[in-house]
């Protein structure tokens, strides 16, 4: 009978896995770099120039600063402020821009132009990390939130809940974040006076040390509470409706039926059978809004006063201080390709359809 | 039909009742145009150790009665009417009233289903291992090594490379293979009753030919009962003992897999056995049905075929006929059998089994 050739068609791969698996691992991993290197050259190039066409200069703010604060002649004050700095903003933009690039190169991103001294790495050392804790608990928590929601709405379809849930979500997603922001101030902060705002302003209470206490994670906490609420506030609803409808066309899956057929447990039907698959497009844009919500904390920390890396940034811009600018867009960017590449890792691991590296 | 007619076929029925009865099966869609008719009135004997075959075209509600069977049908679709009586070990039960948890633990290990897309049938991100354990401790057999060790014999059953697909995704098998993992899966809890719909629709005519043959082995080696959905007839000739031609959710013709081939009663029957080519033979003798299936919502007045029907006469439109005995274990529902009868004899339907048959049952 002609029924054995079929054994023979089983994927090739499935046996030289090991030597090949590794050198497409290998090359691949290095084409990827390549790209991100690219990329992060790009987006330094462009922000180096383009915030150069920003109006007026750092020296010229601060000149004007003196001017208006202390009422000193324009020539006073231009004199105080070329004591002060020591940057030469006449020098060529060309030669500027290859001392930065030549910079990066031995991993100097320069020192702040208003805070002559302080390197920008110190700022990011400083600041990244109260962003990295906010932004990144606040996805985690949207991110499981939304997932379950919609797969409750998904399963419960066209009920009181689904209709509420989903009017909730929709309204949710469609306020934008600095707007949900100011509102929670307004109502729970003035209005209500449930939240004590003024004291939550900041990162970290006056005295209170990092390390590992739980008075410091308590503090950190609390001072995070509100900027993580309006982040998840203004996230959860776009991962509750996608994951609805993704689990509702995974519900009319033949497997799922196969799986009610087979007499599973409802538990693990909806875990491994309708849950894994639903959420499984889910983590791409996880990956991609993680890039997005560290460049979009600007206005949340500023609104907050949480002094994260996007408060640095707003300083920066607001002060032309290129330099810090340069540097807090660069991480920035850098989050963005690690994000992508991790979601790409993620996926290839939850999906075994997609080999690592095979969509190149 | 009385359980001596049964007896006549198969001489084990004189002692074992049906495993599954349905009586007076009623089956309903909730749609925007209103109540589908999908089932109506459906009685069925699946004896012992047969192989039934439920034939009609798309439409005709064959398939939402095997999975009505299993209580598998969407949220919109109803059991309105009837039991279905499941036996074994001279115990009985309605499947209809099960609960929850009595429902979970009759699907598969009773009763198991082979479905026609075997592509989507698996979890695309578990091991057909998992897939399978899953299966087996769902119905309390937890022992891993017993189980897979079990799992690799099935899967040497249905010809297949066994330690190498039991570690393989879903995707790494093509169509046959997955069509035959589930095959071998279906069988995992040694069921009474294996309900097939469709199971060789979506393959190539060669990998159907395998599957076919490996339906062959299962129903003569294994002696399972088989209710077996196709709208194929080769293949319902094939694998057949009996055969229960359905039309607008009734079964209006059924007897052995010889009888219904050669001296089919009702005229839907023979439209369909007229309308399937044979190898030899010229073109002009394939005859299609006239019309289409009919509207489910709105079925037409007395015989639901009459509009569609050579033989029909003012009674038809007026009256639906119920299944009547035509011959020896044979009903037929139609006013007009005898005519059919006559217009066999006058011309002869096949010498022998419709095309795909003669063409690749000699390997």
């Amino acid at each position: 009978m002609a029924t054995t050739f079929d054994a023979t068609q089983l994927p090739v791969e499935a046996e030289r896995k090991p030597s090949r698996a590794a050198g497409f691992l290998n090359s691949f991993l290095l084409r990827r770099l390549l790209k991100a290197l690219f990329t992060a050259f790009v987006v330094i190039t462009l922000t180096f120039f383009l915030i150069r066409l920003l109006p007026s200069n750092p020296i010229e703010l601060f000149i004007q600063e003196l001017m208006v604060q202390y009422s000193m002649p324009y020539h006073q004050a231009r004199d105080q402020a070329a004591a002060l700095f020591a940057i030469d903003l006449e020098k060529p933009l060309i030669l500027q821009y290859f001392d930065y690039l030549g910079g990066l190169v031995r991993g100097d991103l320069g020192t702040s132009i208003l805070s002559p001294g302080t390197p920008v790495t110190s700022f990011i050392k400083r600041f990244l990390p109260w962003t990295v804790f906010s932004v990144g608990l606040a996805l985690m928590i949207s991110f499981t939130s939304g997932v379950i929601l919609g797969l409750l709405m998904a399963y419960r379809r066209e009920s009181l809940l689904d209709h509420i849930l989903t009017v909730l979500a929709s309204v949710l997603s469609a306020i934008p974040n600095y707007i949900l922001g100011i509102l929670l101030i307004i109502w729970l902060g003035v209005r209500w006076g449930v939240v004590p705002v003024a004291q939550m302003r900041g990162s970290l209470s006056p005295g209170v040390q990092p390390g590992f206490t739980l008075a410091f994670f308590q503090d950190a906490l609390f001072h995070a509470a509100l900027p993580i609420a309006a982040y998840v506030l203004t996230t959860v609803g776009s991962w509750m409706l996608t994951m609805k409808s993704s689990t509702i066309s995974v519900l009319e899956e033949d497997y799922v039926t196969v799986a009610r057929a087979k007499g599973l447990k409802e538990s693990r039907i909806t875990t491994a059978y309708v849950g894994r698959n639903a959420a499984l497009p889910l983590f791409t844009l996880l990956a991609i809004s993680i890039g997005f919500v560290v460049g979009g904390s600007v206005l949340i920390e500023t609104i907050f006063q949480y002094q994260g890396i996007g408060y640095v940034l707003l300083q920066a811009v607001n002060r032309r201080d290129y330099v810090v600018m340069q540097g807090v867009f660069l991480i920035i960017t850098l989050s963005v390709i690690f994000a992508n590449f991790f979601a790409d890792m993620l996926y290839s691991w939850l999906d075994p359809r997609i080999k690592f590296g095979a969509a190149e | 039909m009385s359980q001596a007619d049964d007896a006549f076929v198969h001489h084990e029925s004189i002692f074992e009742k049906p495993p599954l009865s349905l009586r007076n099966v009623h089956i309903m869609y909730k749609s925007r145009k209103g109540a589908v008719n999908a089932v109506r009135g459906v009685d069925l004997d699946l004896r012992a150790g047969e192989s039934l075959s439920l034939i009609g075209e798309s439409g005709s509600g064959k398939t939402t009665l095997g999975l009505g069977i299993v209580r598998l049908l969407v949220k919109t679709a109803k059991v309105t009417q009837g039991e279905i009586i499941y036996r074994r070990d001279g115990l009985e039960m309605d499947v209809g009233q099960l609960d929850a948890q009595q429902l979970r633990e009759f699907r598969w290990r009773e009763c198991s289903m082979v479905f026609q897309s075997a592509l989507n049938s698996f979890n695309p991100v578990l091991r057909i291992w998992n897939q399978m354990y899953d299966t087996a401790k769902a119905h309390g057999w937890s022992d891993r090594r017993a189980v897979r060790e079990h799992v690799l014999n099935l899967l040497r059953f249905v010809q297949l490379d066994a330690e190498r697909v039991i570690d393989a995704y879903p995707h790494e098998l093509s169509g046959g293979m997955r069509q035959r993992v589930l095959i071998a899966m279906s069988l995992l809890l040694d069921p009474q009753v294996l309900i097939l719909d469709e199971p060789t629709t979506a393959l190539d005519i060669l990998t159907q030919r395998t599957i076919i043959d490996l339906l062959r082995r299962l129903k003569d080696e294994q002696r399972l009962t088989m209710l077996f959905i196709s709208h194929d007839l080769a293949i319902a000739a094939e694998l057949a003992d009996r055969i229960a031609t359905m039309y607008a959710g009734k079964i209006v013709e059924i007897g052995s897999a010889d009888d219904i081939f050669y001296r089919p009663r009702h005229p839907y029957t023979l439209g369909l056995i007229r309308a399937v080519p044979k190898v030899i033979g010229e073109f002009e003798d394939l005859v299609s049905i006239l019309g289409s299936p009919p509207d489910l919502v709105d079925l037409p007045s007395g015989c639901k075929f009459h509009p569609r029907c050579p033989f029909a006469t003012e009674r038809c439109r007026r009256e639906e006929p119920d299944l009547e005995q035509v011959g020896q274990d044979h009903a037929a529902a139609c006013w007009h059998w005898q005519a059919v009868e006559e217009e066999v004899a006058d011309h002869p339907l096949h010498q022998s089994l419709p095309a795909q048959t003669i063409v690749y049952s000699g390997e």
